[in-house]
């Protein structure tokens, strides 16, 4: 069985090659992260199919967690009703049951996946995967995380064709946390790769290296200044501009279909604005403004990006990524009168 | 195909804790009154209908098992003790994983609904004020009712997991049970758009009606006009009826509406055609015999359709293959499946003349005679012999007709009937009456017979006993035969007059005698 991690940049049309491999007659299990992306795939394969087939099962990570791995197969056994997204108690053993459920019987998120590992039931939840699929596919793996990174290692010893999908460096938030379990996962490129390799998957890094959404000139700005790897498909040339006169700024900023994204708090802003790391999936959008906070602008002012700490360079990655033509940036001083 | 292989209830009307398997195509429920056949149907559609109000509307009071109430009542009322009621329906492999794990009674993995009503959990501290005081009062008020897959996922009816349609002949004039009965049949019929796309039709012919039929009244008014209602009530699915001939069913007869309900019900239109389960009760009701023979003839040919047939009727159990009955006996908490019945045996049933295999199956003491006369005779026998009736002994005598003994004994065998052969020696007791019964006797299963080959049958040991009260009956105007001889030619007749006239004189053959004293031990 062919098991196999793809890592893509942004824009490489990974979500399409989710969607190619799909056939009417296919049982598969498609996991994403957000209910954005699976919202997304759901409407690609209703476009594909004209509507879902009854093999293809698309679920929320935590919905997959959850609904399929988790009450199936202990719900007789440890009734819950729900997850909470409390911390789990400092002090109970892992081997008591406060370890992973509240007292009013909600599962800890972030141990959920250590729960089946720790009550023994992996080899039940692989037989339930192989009775009802024959393909899985996981995109944004890059944001599993703590157990539930575990959890997706685990589940490579399931004799099904998987395919896992994922941009390292879209790596903007965790699936969950859970103290230091896997706690330097995400520090280094190639020792995550190697965890990989590990589990038994084949790493490729080269099928989706180059971006369909970006031109070379988005392209080039991301490579050079926050040091990410990114080619292009295309050969056009668009704007990559920093904007400094006053009026463009604010130009853009009533422009209705430039898209303007912020670090955070984009909601404190009217008009058509968002944050960096929340555009992550979305390609929408034609020309994107990217507002620099004041210690960001000044790393981009000395050519120094790539210091940035490594969850707001990718985040900001992220960000000047969802751009289809023109990018610009705007300091954030510019756009002082228009907040709320 | 989508099936039920087994039902299990928990404190469930008369079941506290019931378990029952089924076959993939006919199941006859049968049993005797208060035997629970309708409730495990009405079981089944609460659980695949997965409609909350349906529950509420029978009330959990008359769903809960009434003997576990009384318990509780009568201990010592903790909240943790209260009971719950389950009911579970294990389903074939569906492909689907949602349906799939292990939330079901015994935690085991399966595919399968149910329903459960526990003690809603935010309502404890108000339970315990309830329970506290001093009455017999259920806080039934406070239970929560839950339809959950075992999977652990919520349901509701919008999820077909199976698709069913349930008549019930008791209830076939009541308009509702018409109306859910078309509306079910016509979405199983007829596929989803194009029911959407007859709907909008409908509505536009009503609309079209309005602004040129209409319009010859609303051309005379003004502010006010009349229109043709449209809506939740009255649209095509509310307006549709089904007819044979041009005469709507619900006017036709009783017995025809039954007929007419059960065929439509029973046929298939085109493949793709999905009605997964039909549930139907006692199917007999209002029907002549000879549509019920039809019936049967058309429920013995249906395919790809799980059948559920709560029944009383010997035809309808043996002739659609007794092996497919599910013996349910108020006495006893388990339910017998006939499965394991000789097909042979299964198959004489079937094709014997009308029988009365049920009342035999429902019995648990059972004199078998050989013909009629015997049979008429017995209950006056019984009374002289034993003092008491047989009705009041709740002892059932079977005329079995000549050599088919054996058949009914394999049943009794297979259900544990007290059963006593009372039978001719026809001249040879050691073959007839002894090497012949030789597998079958045991301590429910006894053969009784006259130890004298020269008493070869039951008029001869008769005329013995009672010579004076026969030849007073039968010689009278007679010169060729002889009262015994006469009675030989005319067993019935005279087995009838003997019982009309002489019956508290009648003195019984001593091989009777015993069967009696046997089957009362």
């Amino acid at each position: 069985m062919d098991k196999r991690v793809i890592f893509s940049v942004a824009g490489s049309g990974k979500t399409s090659y989710i969607i190619d491999g799909l056939e009417e007659s296919s049982r598969a299990l498609v996991v994403t992260y957000t209910d954005k992306n699976a919202l997304n795939l759901r409407v690609r394969v209703f476009r594909k199919f004209g509507y879902i087939p009854a093999g293809i099962k698309i679920y929320t990570y935590y919905r997959f967690l959850y609904s399929f791995c988790c009450k199936p197969i202990l719900g007789h056994e440890i009734p819950s009703k729900g997850i909470t997204w409390e911390l789990p108690p400092r002090f109970a053993k892992k081997t008591s049951i406060e370890h992973y459920v509240d007292a009013s019987r909600r599962l800890y998120g972030n141990r959920i996946a250590k729960l089946l590992d720790v009550a023994g039931v992996f080899p039940e939840l692989i037989e339930r995967i192989e009775k009802y699929f024959d393909y899985i596919y996981i995109d944004e793996v890059q944001d599993f995380a703590g157990n539930d990174f575990n959890l997706l290692c685990r589940l490579a010893e399931a004799d099904v064709q998987q395919l896992l999908v994922g941009d390292f460096f879209q790596h903007t938030f965790d699936t969950s946390r859970d103290g230091n379990v896997n706690g330097n996962l995400h520090d280094d490129y190639s020792t995550y790769k190697a965890k990989f390799v590990e589990a038994g998957f084949v790493v490729d890094s080269d099928l989706l290296s180059h971006s369909y959404r970006c031109s070379p000139t988005v392209c080039a700005f991301v490579s050079e200044n926050l040091g990410i790897d990114i080619q292009s498909h295309r050969a056009d040339e668009t704007e990559v501009t920093l904007i400094e006169c006053r009026e463009h700024a604010n130009r853009i900023f009533n422009c209705c279909e430039t898209v303007k994204l912020f670090y955070q708090a984009s909601n404190r802003y009217d008009g058509f604005t968002e944050n960096w790391g929340a555009t992550k999936g979305q390609n929408c959008y034609e020309d994107v403004c990217v507002v620099l906070n004041p210690s960001t602008f000044k790393l981009f002012q000395e050519s120094a990006l790539k210091k940035l700490a490594p969850q707001t360079k990718n985040k900001l990655y992220v960000a000047c990524t969802r751009a289809n033509r023109h990018l610009f940036f705007v300091p954030e001083a510019m756009y002082k009168q228009h907040r709320k | 195909m989508r099936t039920i292989d087994k039902v299990k209830l928990l404190n469930y009307k008369r079941f506290s804790s019931f378990e029952v398997s089924f076959s993939p195509d006919i199941n006859l429920l049968i049993g005797d009154n208060e035997a629970g056949k309708s409730s495990i149907l009405t079981a089944m559609e609460l659980v695949v209908g997965g409609s909350k109000n349906k529950v509420e509307l029978l009330g959990l009071e008359s769903l809960f098992s009434t003997s576990v109430i009384t318990e509780f009542l009568a201990g010592e009322k903790r909240v943790e003790d209260l009971p719950c009621l389950h009911i579970e329906l294990h389903l074939n492999e569906q492909g689907n994983p949602d349906l799939f794990g292990r939330n079901n009674l015994d935690g085991v993995q399966a595919n399968g609904l149910q329903l459960i009503c526990e003690p809603s959990e935010e309502l404890t501290s108000e339970i315990k004020q309830v329970l506290e005081k001093e009455s017999g009062n259920f806080p039934f008020e406070y239970y929560s009712i839950r339809f959950l897959t075992f999977s652990g996922e919520a349901y509701t009816g919008y999820r077909k997991f199976l698709r069913y349609l349930a008549l019930d002949s008791s209830q076939i004039n009541s308009e509702y049970a018409t109306k859910e009965y078309i509306k079910t049949v016509y979405e199983s019929i007829v596929e989803h758009p194009v029911r959407v796309n007859l709907q909008n039709e409908y509505r536009q012919q009503k609309i079209n009606f309005k602004d040129n039929n209409l319009a010859v009244v609303n051309d005379a008014l003004d502010d006010y006009q009349f229109a043709v209602r449209s809506g939740y009530k009255s649209n095509l699915e509310t307006d549709l009826t089904i007819t044979e001939d041009d005469v709507p069913i619900e006017h036709r007869g009783k017995g025809r509406q039954c007929f007419i309900k059960t065929e439509f019900a029973l046929r298939r239109y085109r493949e793709e055609q999905r009605l997964d389960i039909l549930l139907l009760e006692e199917p007999e009701n209002h029907l002549s015999h000879t549509n019920m023979k039809r019936l049967i003839q058309r429920i013995s040919e249906s395919q790809a359709k799980q059948l559920f047939i709560a029944t009383h009727s010997s035809l309808i159990s043996t002739r659609l293959d007794l092996r497919n009955s599910v013996l349910l006996n108020s006495s006893s908490p388990e339910a017998v499946l006939l499965n394991d019945l000789p097909e042979d045996t299964s198959r004489f049933f079937m094709k014997a003349p009308d029988n009365n295999v049920l009342e035999f199956v429902l019995s648990s003491k059972v004199i078998l005679v050989e013909g009629d006369a015997e049979y008429i005779l017995i209950d006056a026998i019984y009374s002289n012999v034993t003092g008491s009736t047989l009705e009041a002994d709740d002892v059932h005598v079977i005329s079995v007709g000549g050599t088919s003994f054996k058949r009914y004994l394999d049943l009794a065998k297979f259900l544990n009937i007290r059963t006593a052969v009372v039978r001719d020696n026809d001249g040879d007791h050691q073959a007839n009456c002894i090497e012949s019964y030789e597998e079958y006797e045991g301590d429910n299963i006894q053969v009784f017979f006259d130890k004298d080959d020269a008493n070869s049958t039951f008029e001869i040991c008769l005329y013995a006993l009672n010579q004076v009260i026969c030849d007073e009956l039968f010689s009278p105007g007679r010169r060729k035969l002889t009262p015994l001889g006469y009675m030989l030619k005319n067993k019935a007749d005279c087995a009838f007059r003997l019982r009309d006239e002489k019956a508290d004189q009648l003195i019984s053959p001593e091989y009777i005698r015993q069967a009696l004293a046997w089957i009362n031990e």
